[in-house]
């Protein structure tokens, strides 16, 4: 069977169009998949040997690179004093070495000044900003936002965002509306960062959604930042047609307890979106809206579940005790479980006089399993 | 007549037999272009991506993470120090103790001085009665959550108690004896928040082996690749199907299924579909299929998302008896299921899931041991009637085998480029060795038990295990590694 | 000059918190993550803890209830650092009996200041434990 095998061989290399269909495309699918699986091996260990040098690279330049920050940066003797950080002057010699020069130590230098800036901000933050521009490396991040390659862009901008650094509106804003989800959002977070006059702008005109994900960058930057001048937000609330732009605005408008937003953020009542609604509840619950009391609970029994029991945990919030008997009723009637478990919460929630009083004449009057709604929501070591 | 009918359907059976070839080994090429590209866009994404963010964040969805535990007194302490240890701001940790039978439970009551509380909770997927909750009186393990109840026998029941209990609209399903990575919430959770029009119901990481691993209470010191072999081999098997399977179906919204050792779930739509059924061989296939069929009934936008990082690290046997009742089970599992949800099958109202993933996994996950043992058994008449065309015959074999050592080495390349899991190269060279000899050794074992499972299945045989197959293998190999 | 120990899995920061502290004369002493603090903890005297939150191990809550617990170093001081600003994180670690937080990123000179005011009231309860000695 061998020689007859080799002697098909041998026949493939003479007159390969004379084999069987099947046979030929196995043939051909045999070299090509030694080849690569040749070629596989061989990018394993290109990219191996690749990430040793790196590794190896990294471990040597590293120290030099945290040697230099600490020298230069956190053990800077001017830090402290009454010098402006603008007038520290750093070591000449030391930011002079050669090696400072190679574009991969330049990236690593970056990215470890990054490290810093988010472990550390006032007087040590800026002089590390300080120090990206002394060396020049703010050049090496615009390049990169000149790259076609969208990932190389936004490196460059979260670099340049990072580092405090300004952006020209000519070149930010248009990627505000890239089709790129991450650039756009990379961008904005640097728009709301960079821009002077009006950091918020892109709110009026975003069409895009502002996803969960980039809500938490943005969130973060807008509550840090120093010197930005904090709007109404109840104006997108009003106005925009974006609806992530408008849930992105309540948790805003909770986190800054802008008051004077509730009306705003009541008329919301009336959408016809669940989650939408939930979300305004939960606003006002967190402003602790005492005005939005009475309409929240005239529209209850029309609300879906979710509404029905931000509207509870929102009396819990407010507890300004005017609908104990309210939530009373939703704890002793309700059938549905979670709607009794946050009407006990919000009871218990109300800390007074009368709350507690509530409480001790719920358990007399009312069954086991409410019962037991009570005592877990009034024990100290159930956290959630 | 008879030898013609005979012919006629030998002629039938290569046709189909070849057709059923040539389309699987289409199929993974498909598959390995896409995982690639995925992974590309992926790693893009994670080269810019700031995970501090989430953890400072306000705004982080809860989790609550959820680890049946059952007979695990030896390694207890350290797993639910690990699960507490997690870089994420807004978690619980909820184990399940499922009625040890030793001192898991006593274990954790006296290290974290936890005591019983009066928990309400409501009975959304019916289970097995709990016995009662605990909570603990140092407020540093204000996030753990211990529950015992009766041994239901299933690791579904135990995870529905667990869903009960929980409080946030996420959960993370896992296992106690599972080692994860410490930002594996933050990973998991990302794909759920960047999706622009769907809801993202369940998403996925890469399992690979503990087995070699340095682990040091419950952290883990050093990955390696197992050195028993039985193990390897599994370790090779994991990475193909999960770097190049499941990342390659996640391109296109057609994930089959989030692995019961580790998944984040969206927990209104679990509750919806019934939770997991503690009668299925493969709880966890059965539930992603019948949260499939419920977002498609009531005309929910959705997507299961895969993640090619490996996160979690569980023990795989390295007992052949072991691993024999494992994928006895597995291939149980996959037939009830197919049988279950039959209707599934080419039905267009059930977009992707009807029309590819269940195609696919009843055609070439289902059928494939079928067609193979067949096959065999088809040569091995040929060759006694002396009608094999032995050149052709083996050219075909070297196809099959090149071909399978492509897309396995292919699959290991993908691996590596997403993350030097092995710090040694040996490491590497051990676990792609397998490629070579799989074929030979582990695969046509795959088959055997898998055709074990499907007989017992449809010859409606009692399962006796039940925790034991869970968690058999668990004693026969020692949780560290010794570091030679 | 008194004895801080610093907790911090990140090697940035860990180095960095310790050069500053001990260019103000601080004797620092540092741990990686919440096994090698209670390593540390048991066998050396401190009267200042700087500690993350999230670490391998141990987190920096199990860290604060620990000292809190233990009658030989109840008189610590603790300085909760962390990227965690949640408000429930921040309460818990107060009420497990942390004395500051800090939230990342930190200012340095606050730091110091505030390490200052702890050792001045740490001061007026009793003095610090490694000059009790």
């Amino acid at each position: 069977m061998w020689t007859d095998l080799a002697d098909l061989l041998f026949q493939a290399y003479e007159r390969f169009g004379l084999l069987p269909l099947f046979i030929e495309i196995a043939l051909a699918f045999i070299v090509i998949a030694v080849l690569a699986t040749l070629i596989a091996y061989g990018a394993i260990l290109w990219k191996r040997y690749k990430g040793f040098l790196q590794d190896k690279r990294t471990a040597f330049i590293s120290p030099i690179i945290e040697d230099l920050i600490t020298e230069q940066v956190l053990l800077n003797e001017k830090l402290g004093t009454d010098t402006p950080v603008d007038d520290i002057e750093f070591d000449q010699k030391a930011l002079a070495n050669l090696i400072y020069k190679k574009a991969f130590v330049r990236q690593i230098l970056i990215d470890t000044l990054i490290q810093y800036r988010k472990n550390f901000r006032g007087e040590v933050g800026d002089l590390l900003r300080k120090l990206y521009l002394d060396m020049g490396l703010q050049k090496e991040s615009y390049a990169k936002l000149k790259s076609i390659k969208w990932e190389r862009k936004i490196k460059a901008v979260v670099e340049l965002t990072q580092m405090d650094i300004s952006i020209s509106d000519v070149t930010i804003l248009p990627l505000t509306n890239s089709g790129n989800a991450s650039l756009r959002a990379a961008a904005r977070n640097a728009y709301i960062q960079l821009s002077k006059n009006e950091p918020f702008k892109f709110f009026d005109i975003a069409t895009e959604p502002l996803l969960p994900w980039d809500q938490l960058e943005m969130f973060k930057i807008i509550t840090t930042t120093k010197d930005i001048p904090i709007p109404n937000f109840s104006r997108w609330v009003s106005y925009s047609s974006n609806k992530s732009v408008v849930t992105f605005c309540l948790k805003l408008i909770a986190h800054y307890d802008q008051q004077s937003a509730v009306p705003a953020v009541m008329d919301l009542l009336a959408n016809k979106d669940h989650y939408f609604r939930a979300s305004a509840i939960n606003c006002l619950g967190k402003l602790t809206a005492e005005v939005a009391e009475e309409k929240m609970v005239r529209i209850y029994n029309n609300q879906p579940l979710i509404c029905q029991t931000e509207i509870l945990k929102a009396m819990g919030r407010i507890g300004s005790g005017k609908h104990l008997e309210f939530l009373k009723q939703e704890f002793l009637y309700s059938s549905n479980f979670d709607i009794r478990m946050n009407a006990a919460r919000s009871i218990i929630k109300h800390k007074s006089e009368e709350s507690e009083k509530l409480v001790e004449e719920l358990m007399q009057i009312t069954h086991e399993e409410n019962q037991l709604i009570i005592r877990h929501c009034k024990n100290p070591l159930i956290k959630y | 007549m008879f030898s013609t009918f005979l012919e006629y359907g030998a002629a039938f059976f290569e046709a189909t037999v070849f057709v059923y070839g040539v389309s699987l080994l289409i199929i993974y090429a498909l598959l390995a272009l896409l995982s690639f590209k995925n992974i590309q866009e992926y790693l893009k994404k994670e080269s810019y991506n700031d995970y501090k963010v989430i953890v400072a964040s306000p705004l982080a969805p809860g989790i609550s993470v959820i680890a049946p535990a059952f007979n695990e007194g030896v390694t207890i302490i350290a797993n639910v120090r690990s699960l507490l240890t997690l870089d994420y701001p807004k978690y619980e940790v909820i184990i399940i103790n499922d009625g040890s039978t030793d001192d898991t439970l006593a274990k954790v009551i006296k290290e974290f001085s936890m005591v019983k509380v009066d928990f309400a909770y409501d009975i959304k997927i019916s289970a097995k009665p709990v016995r009662g909750v605990y909570k603990s009186t140092d407020k540093a393990y204000a996030k753990l959550v211990v529950v015992d109840k009766e041994n239901g026998k299933a690791k579904a029941d135990a995870s529905n108690v667990g869903i009960n209990v929980s409080s946030f609209p996420y959960f993370l399903c896992t296992d106690v004896d599972c080692i994860l990575h410490e930002q594996t919430l933050q990973k998991l959770v990302r794909p759920i928040m960047e999706e622009e029009n769907r809801r993202v119901i369940a998403t996925g990481a890469t399992l690979r082996m503990v087995n070699s691993c340095v682990v040091d209470e419950g952290v883990l010191k050093e990955i390696r690749a197992p050195r028993a072999f039985l193990a390897r081999f599994q370790e090779m098997e994991y990475i193909r199907a999960f770097v190049l399977g499941k990342m390659g179906w996640s391109k296109i919204n057609a994930v089959p299924n989030v692995s019961g050792g580790l998944g984040l779930f969206d927990k209104e739509i679990v509750i919806k579909s019934g939770g997991y059924d503690p009668a299925s061989f493969g709880e966890d296939m059965e539930l992603m299929m019948r949260m499939s069929r419920y977002v498609r009934d009531n005309k929910i936008p959705a997507a299961i998302r895969h993640i090619p990082v490996t996160l979690c690290w569980t023990e795989g046997p390295t007992s052949l008896k072991v691993f024999m009742r494992q994928r006895t089970r597995w291939g149980r599992g996959l037939i009830q299921l197919m049988i279950a949800h039959r209707k599934m099958l080419f039905n267009p109202r059930y977009g992707r899931v009807g029309l590819l993933v269940f195609p696919y996994n009843f055609f070439y996950e289902l059928l494939a041991p079928v067609i193979e043992f067949l096959g065999i058994l088809y040569y091995i008449a040929l060759i006694m009637t002396g009608q094999v065309n032995w050149p052709f015959a083996i050219i075909l074999l070297i196809f099959v085998y090149t071909y399978s050592v492509m897309i396995s080495t292919l699959a290991v390349l993908w691996d590596q480029l997403t993350f030097h899991y092995y710090k040694d190269w040996k490491d590497v060279a051990r676990v792609a060795s397998m490629v070579f000899i799989e074929m030979l050794v582990y695969h046509p074992l795959i088959v055997i038990f898998a055709i074990r499972g499907y007989y017992f299945q449809l010859s409606n045989r009692k399962h006796t295990w039940g925790n034991m197959q869970r968690k058999g293998f668990q004693k026969t190999t020692s949780k560290t590694a010794p570091s030679s | 000059m008194p004895n801080i120990l610093v907790i911090e899995d990140d090697d940035i920061m860990l180095k960095a918190i310790r050069n500053i502290l001990s260019k103000d004369g601080y004797t620092v002493v540092t741990a990686k993550d919440g096994k090698e603090a209670f390593e540390k903890l048991d066998s050396g005297t401190f009267d200042i803890v700087i500690t993350d939150l999230m670490m391998p191990y141990a987190n920096g809550l199990e860290v604060v209830s620990r000292l809190r617990t233990d009658e030989s170093k109840k008189g610590i001081g603790i300085i909760v650092v962390s990227s965690v600003g949640n408000e429930e994180t921040i309460t818990e670690a107060f009420r497990l009996g942390a004395d500051d937080y800090l939230k990342k990123p930190i200012m340095a000179g606050e730091l110091l200041i505030r390490i200052r005011k702890l050792i001045a009231s740490l001061n007026s309860k009793g003095g610090l434990i490694t000059q009790n000695k």
